[in-house]
């Protein structure tokens, strides 16, 4: 993990779920540039995933198996929210892309907390 | 006279609109839940396997009580993603599970914190994740309610005025 990186995703993604959030309100579909930004967001995070599996041997993790289901987990919950938005051209797509960037801000957060959690 | 009120036009439109491709409503809520379940799904079920691979002697009445929820939440998933004759059936029935299990589990873990020494996804009605568990399945019921084949729905884009 690298912090800044992590931070990054995690704003990136808040700002992907009030972006999304508001095009729900409007009672819009997603627009091009909000799914451009969740696959920068998916891409951020693989990157991430790649960075932290090579840094978590030997580093004393208490919870190493966890912290190991929550990087790759995340991995899995936009590219869900990313096809519901492309199935529902409504403003439930939106909506469904927008709760799929909380999960992945809540996430993000929850694996700095595991990383910070040393023997 | 422009559109049909979305409460009343069943009797007459309904032999010529009744081509059901898909049974009735719009389908824009149920593709929110599906987000919704499936990450629960995920949630409850990774939870479960780590817990029950790692240490599951701590404490084996809440894992396996995380892997029952996570299971029901793959229940309700799937009932939610097909089209078959026994989806709706499966969804009704992951649903209720699901909401007894949150109120009882809930319950149970505020009355005797004892039995409950580590948290299961409904665990004191979900707060551990935002009280989400709680409402989840009471969305579910009443979209299977509103969505039940025969309900009356305002689809005014396959009614024609004529």
């Amino acid at each position: 993990m690298i912090s800044f990186l992590a931070t990054g995703i995690g704003v990136a993604a808040l700002l992907l779920a009030a972006w999304t959030g508001v095009q729900a309100y409007r009672r819009r579909p997603t627009t091009e540039g909000q799914m451009i930004g969740a696959i920068v967001v998916e891409i951020a995070l693989l990157v991430q995933a790649l960075i932290a599996v090579f840094r978590v041997a030997g580093t004393g993790l208490r919870e190493p198996v966890t912290f190991l289901a929550y990087l790759f987990g995340v991995l899995l919950v936009l590219p869900l929210g990313f096809y519901l938005a492309r199935e529902e051209r409504s403003r439930w797509g939106s909506l469904s892309l927008c709760f799929t960037a909380v999960v992945v801000a809540v996430m993000v957060l929850r694996l700095v907390q595991l990383w910070g959690d040393r023997v | 006279m422009s559109e049909p009120a979305p409460g009343r036009p069943a009797d007459a439109a309904a032999p010529t609109a009744g081509v059901h491709e898909h049974d009735g409503p719009p389908g824009g809520p149920r593709r929110l839940l599906i987000a919704l379940y499936a990450v629960f799904a995920l949630a409850a079920t990774a939870r479960a396997v780590v817990q029950i691979a790692v240490q599951f002697d701590e404490a084996p009445l809440a894992y396996a009580l995380s892997l029952f929820s996570g299971l029901v939440y793959i229940a309700a998933t799937v009932g939610l993603v097909t089209h078959r004759p026994w989806s709706r059936p499966l969804a009704w029935g992951a649903c209720a599970i699901e909401l007894v299990g949150v109120i009882t589990i809930g319950i149970a873990s505020i009355v005797d914190p004892q039995a409950f020494p580590h948290d299961t996804v409904w665990s004191r009605f979900g707060s551990g994740y935002g009280y989400i568990p709680l409402l989840l399945p009471v969305l579910g019921l009443l979209w299977l309610r509103y969505s039940r084949p025969g309900a009356e729905h305002g689809r005014s884009d396959d009614r024609s005025p004529a």
